[in-house]
């Protein structure tokens, strides 16, 4: 990352801080706001586990594989259709850590790496005794970001996060994870 | 709750008197499930993975045939070999993983090692055992019986029964033509699949992929979100899922159609056509316009008891316990098209499908409703009669509106006849002399 200025690298806590944002964007349930942390090209990703690491995500099926247009449906579909699986709605907890800048691993020109572990938990409350509601969940994810300084502020050019049991069966991941 | 009349399993389906109800118990009694695995999957054929899955000699992939775990393997003969996943010795499994490459398993409690079509090649320590050890009559056992449809694995846990094509009967040039959308007629499936799990019966799954009675309430949500995306206002979309219709056969099999035809608005195979000349090319190589009619319409199709062909995937049915059910969705490329459509196709399927999809998630919450809500067994049947009275006999099959339960009817006339097999009262503690000896 030779050809980026020292002053306009991004350093741990200012990446840390757009993940925090982030956590609490998704937690308060403020998808569109949420949406607003991408750039233009930016890319939203589940991948599943496969034993040679992660598969060409065009030509193999991800849990999620979001472009912008994409991620604008999930939003939409969570907050104004009619939709069954977020009704009720998931409430959320984020917890974010082992924030670490990647300077050594490959991104484009200009986007900085950032490793870090997630615990989300997760839980729909419903009247008693309903299957599938009010059984808190927790899911455990190293993800990988790449950020990108534009013109409004630090954005996200990649989430991806790679869940411990991506490729078990998973119930309901309707919200946004 | 109120005690009932009915005696035996097969009671559980009243399709007498110009009705058609199903017990309560059918999805809620642990002894109905036992029985189900015993009298269906352990009897019936029942469908494994398609041959691409392991298309290299060594290749193989774990599942179940109703509770009971196999390996299904190539072999270096090029054979499908269909093994008990059960070390003759002491019992453990032979294979923990989920799928892989071994010419040999090696069951890891006392190293005994087997082929991969289930020959024992090696017994540690083997002093421990008479010179005359029966090794020959120690393999793996395999499957009674083992066939492949255009691809797709069956095995049947019964030594006899009907062959895989009468089992198919037909509904086999309706798996044709889902087929002959690939111009060479065949289909790789890719890895990894989308799986999920849902706390309810296994039956609702399968009724529901050929239920054309759901979408406009349960996919509501979807669409919207295609109308929002300038695919077709709502009002079209609910006029075009008015056509087309549902299909029921015998040995429990069914489907729900949509029109097909070379008219792009219409027809997903005709607006690929309009898309990519060389697949449309392709395809008029090889077919005539009235094949590529039938071709192109839009199919899910039901094969008793636990696959589904869709358009994007293979989907399979894993029964769990009564109230619990895992299914894996297995995406294909279709072979000899453009990968793009292939890629195209790829995205479409995770828009709709597996756990964070814009509609298989909608279907799993009304699985988990129903389930549920059958607790309030005070009232002991659920009702199936939707276009009864309308379905038509047509060539060994039954046509039903686009909404009717036609299919849902097939899985319980083929489960009504497999299940009679086990007599006795349907509540669990009569169940079990009936099972055992059915």
């Amino acid at each position: 990352m030779a050809s980026v200025p020292t002053a306009e690298r991004v350093g741990v806590e200012e990446a840390a801080a757009l993940l925090y944002r982030e956590a609490r964007l998704l937690d308060e349930r403020r998808y569109d706001e949420w949406l607003d942390l991408f750039t233009e090209d930016g890319i939203y990703w589940l991948p599943i586990h496969t034993e040679g690491g992660d598969a060409d995500p065009r030509s193999a099926i991800s849990i999620i594989y979001d472009d912008a247009a994409r991620r604008g449906e999930r939003v939409f579909r969570a907050l104004e259709t009619p939709v069954l699986d977020q009704s009720p709605p998931s409430r959320t907890v984020h917890l974010v850590a082992n924030v670490e800048i990647d300077r050594d691993g490959d991104a484009a020109p200009g986007d900085t790496r950032v490793h870090c572990v997630q615990s989300i938990s997760e839980m729909r409350a419903g009247g008693p005794g309903q299957a599938g509601l009010n059984e808190p969940r927790t899911f455990a994810a190293r993800c990988e970001y790449r950020l990108r300084r534009e013109a409004g502020g630090l954005r996200i050019a990649l989430k991806k996060v790679a869940l411990l049991e991506s490729d078990q069966p998973i119930y309901n991941l309707t919200f946004i994870v | 709750m109120a005690q009932h009349a009915v005696t035996s399993f097969a009671g559980l389906v009243d399709d007498e008197n110009g009705d058609f109800r199903l017990h309560t118990d059918i999805y809620t009694d642990p002894a109905v499930f036992d029985a189900e695995m015993r009298l269906i999957f352990e009897r019936t054929w029942v469908y494994l993975g398609h041959e691409s899955e392991i298309a290299a000699p060594g290749d193989y992939r774990t599942t179940t045939i109703g509770r009971q775990p196999v390996v299904f393997t190539r072999h270096e003969d090029g054979e499908v070999h269909v093994l008990l996943n059960r070390c003759r010795h002491r019992g453990a499994v032979v294979c923990r993983l989920d799928s892989g490459h071994s010419n040999f398993f090696r069951c890891p409690y006392h190293s005994w090692v087997y082929q991969n079509d289930g020959t024992l090649v090696g017994v540690a320590q083997a002093s421990g055992y008479p010179e005359d050890f029966d090794k020959a009559g120690h393999g793996l056992l395999r499957a009674p019986r083992v066939a492949t449809y255009r691809g797709l694995i069956f095995a049947s846990l019964a030594p006899d029964g009907p062959t895989l094509e009468e089992h198919l009967g037909p509904v086999r040039p309706y798996v044709d033509w889902w087929f002959d959308r690939s111009p060479t007629g065949t289909i790789t499936m890719i890895s990894p699949p989308h799986k999920y799990p849902y706390d309810a019966n296994w039956k609702w799954q399968a009724e529901n992929g050929a239920d054309g009675y759901h979408g406009n309430y349960v996919h509501a949500s979807w669409q919207k979100l295609l109308e929002r995306a300038g695919e077709a206002p709502v009002k079209d979309i609910k006029r075009y899922r008015e056509g087309g219709c549902t299909r029921g056969f015998p040995y429990g099999h069914g489907l729900l159609e949509r029109p097909g035809g070379l008219n792009p608005a219409a027809s997903w195979t005709g607006r690929m056509m309009a898309k990519y000349p060389d697949y449309a090319e392709a395809l008029r190589g090889r077919f005539s316009d009235d094949d590529i009619d039938e071709i192109s319409a839009r199919r899910n199709i039901f094969i008793f008891p636990n696959a589904y062909l869709f358009d994007t995937h293979i989907r399979s049915i894993r029964p769990v316990a009564v109230d619990r059910t895992e299914v894996s969705l297995r995406v294909y490329a279709l072979d000899g098209v453009p990968e793009a459509l292939n890629e195209g196709r790829y995205r479409a399927h995770e828009r709709f499908y597996g756990p964070s999809g814009f509609g298989s998630p909608d279907d799993i919450e009304i699985f988990l409703s129903c389930q549920t809500g059958l607790k309030a067994d005070g009232i002991d049947w659920i009702l199936m009669s939707r276009g009864l009275h309308r379905e038509e006999a047509v060539d060994g099959e039954l046509v039903g509106h686009s909404t009717d339960e036609t299919p849902t009817r097939s899985i319980y006339r083929e489960w009504k006849r497999l299940m009679q097999n086990g007599a006795g009262p349907a509540r669990s503690a009569a169940l079990t002399a009936g099972v055992s000896h059915g």
